[in-house]
């Protein structure tokens, strides 16, 4: 992977130096902090939206627990933060290639494979801090909110969740080289990611494939006896590998 | 003296269009060669070739006696590349941009710096510190041509590198380029004929995919067939431009006020016929020019553009 160190670098320093700092971790910042709050005060504000209506039906709404906050914050880290990770993976060749410094940079002795490891490498970096960060401040507001228990199932959840959005980066960077713009490669991420929900609805491809990673934190949760964890990490774990080698192999293919 | 790239039977099809078609070239080492050849004639095509950023239909293409497809990075070690759109990232400043040039050839410590000072300095950006996209496009083709050297390449590949460019941009880039001569090949493709006139020894015109002259500048411009004669005469051009006009050796004549140009087919003839039909007809001669073929007329002549 000849100059795979200098081009990292050269990531690393435009996630610094550009938005792609404060999108992602903005995000899951925010959704951390919040995640609990929007917990606490939803029953009330179900509650109060029934009385509002005048109908006289009283909705006896159980308060909020601890779960419910790492419920939220799985909903939430789950749409909004995907999706921004899905815009970001899909610039990460497409953009190399469209604004000409994929030429510059691999008319030198710079491996194909080492650009697109690079990427990758760090936008699961990224990623990787972006979930540290919100995690830590999910469990903080948590224990201010409500208590401190079910801390190690929150990990094993946000443990899953940042194996999903690998493998939706890892998808969606595999778009971006297949496709010739950023806006195809995220429409097509996009879809992808539309359908592991609707994948996971058949059973068997739930409890063995990695479409399963996508309600398999809130079955933890919830406490649900039957979630299978074994096969859909291993298939995901799979599909990132074989994801990876077949971007390397088409962007080794193509004519910039 | 050996070649610094040799093309044999080089060919590249996009689809049903063939883009390079069966193209045999060498490039002597240590030349300024010109690749001349109009918009779509497949010249940024071969250089992509050359740098490994596209595959060959078939044939081969040679570096310094190393197959381009087969010995990638081997290959691009030697050789300094600018693409027709140079494209940058934006965020960084000239020197970070020299810098990670040269940490991707493995260069770093005081060689780095060294060169990244000298480049910076030769292309007038020494005291640049704004960020790249904040420039001009002159000096973003001259940061191109810097970070094209920065490996201190043995072959410097610059496609259309002063198209787009103003005149001082222009001079200043064509400059740069006459500085190297001797000491890198460089290979130089363009459709600006006067660049090539200017600054390389040897040229290559390609056209649709096909090279249709391989020459120096000074063997094209012999080879034109045509010259053309000025005559400026202070009265009665009207006169002598029926006379000329019904020469078998003229081509052409035009006539703008007291200002004749006549394109000739015989210079031998013209040099002994116009003076006496001038003189004959009693006009005044102010001045007589003979214009040797512009290497665009050949251009002209060999793409059939004219």
């Amino acid at each position: 992977m000849s100059g795979f160190a200098a081009f990292f670098g050269k990531e690393l320093t435009e996630i610094v130096r550009t938005w792609r700092l404060y999108v992602l971790p903005g995000i899951m910042l925010f959704f951390g902090l919040a995640s609990p709050i929007i917990a606490e005060v939803t029953p009330g504000l179900i509650a109060s939206a029934a009385r509002a209506e005048g109908t006289g039906i009283v909705i006896e709404v159980p308060p909020a627990t601890t779960v419910d906050a790492y419920v939220q914050w799985g909903a939430n880290a789950g749409e909004v933060a995907l999706l921004a990770l899905i815009i970001i993976a899909a610039g990460a060749i497409a953009g190399e290639r469209t604004g000409g410094t994929a030429q510059m940079v691999l008319a030198k002795p710079v491996s194909r494979t080492a650009m697109l490891v690079a990427k990758l490498l760090s936008t699961w970096l990224l990623l990787g801090v972006s979930t540290i960060v919100s995690v830590v401040a999910c469990i903080g507001v948590t224990a201010v909110v409500f208590d401190t228990s079910h801390v190690p199932r929150f990990l094993a959840v946000a443990a899953l969740w940042y194996l999903l959005a690998c493998m939706l980066a890892a998808a969606t960077v595999t778009l971006s080289v297949l496709f010739r713009s950023q806006t195809g490669a995220a429409a097509a991420g996009v879809a992808v990611y539309i359908m592991m929900p609707i994948v996971s609805l058949w059973e068997p491809a739930r409890d063995h494939s990695p479409a399963g990673l996508i309600g398999l934190g809130h079955r933890l949760l919830a406490g649900t006896e039957d979630a299978l964890v074994f096969w859909p990490v291993v298939t995901g774990l799979a599909a990132i590998a074989g994801l990876t080698a077949f971007a390397c192999w088409a962007f080794g293919r193509q004519d910039l | 003296m050996s070649a610094a790239i040799e093309m044999r039977a080089l060919a590249k099809s996009y689809g049903k269009t063939r883009a390079l078609d069966g193209v045999d070239l060498s490039v002597p080492e240590g030349s300024v060669f010109g690749f001349l050849g109009p918009n779509g004639a497949g010249k940024t095509t071969a250089i992509k070739i050359i740098t490994g950023l596209a595959r060959p239909t078939s044939g081969e293409a040679r570096v310094f006696g190393r197959e381009v497809t087969s010995a990638t990075n081997e290959v691009r070690a030697l050789i300094g590349f600018l693409p027709d759109v140079p494209g940058y990232y934006p965020w960084m400043t000239a020197e970070e941009f020299l810098r990670l040039s040269g940490k991707l050839f493995g260069l770093g410590g005081r060689v780095l710096d060294t060169r990244v000072s000298a480049l910076l300095e030769m292309a007038g950006l020494d005291g640049a510190r704004q960020r790249i996209g904040g420039f001009s496009r002159g000096m973003k083709q001259r940061l191109g041509i810097a970070q094209a050297l920065i490996n201190a390449p043995r072959l410097l590949l610059l496609d259309e590198p002063t198209s787009a460019l103003d005149p001082m941009g222009r001079k200043s880039v064509l400059d740069m380029i006459a500085a190297l001569s001797g000491t890198t090949t460089v290979f130089f493709s363009t459709h600006i004929l006067g660049d090539v006139e200017r600054v390389c020894d040897r040229v290559t015109i390609l056209d649709h995919g096909r090279i249709v002259r391989h020459a120096s500048i000074g063997e094209l411009k012999r080879e034109g067939h045509a010259s053309r004669f000025l005559i400026e005469v202070e009265r009665g051009a009207e006169d002598i431009e029926t006379t000329l006009a019904a020469q078998h050796w003229v081509a052409e004549c035009r006539r703008d006020g007291q200002l004749l140009r006549c394109v000739v087919s015989d210079v031998s003839a013209a040099r002994l016929s116009i003076p006496a039909v001038v003189a004959e007809a009693r006009v005044p001669l102010i001045r007589m020019l003979e214009e040797e073929p512009t290497l665009e007329d050949v251009f002209v002549e060999l793409v059939g553009g004219g």
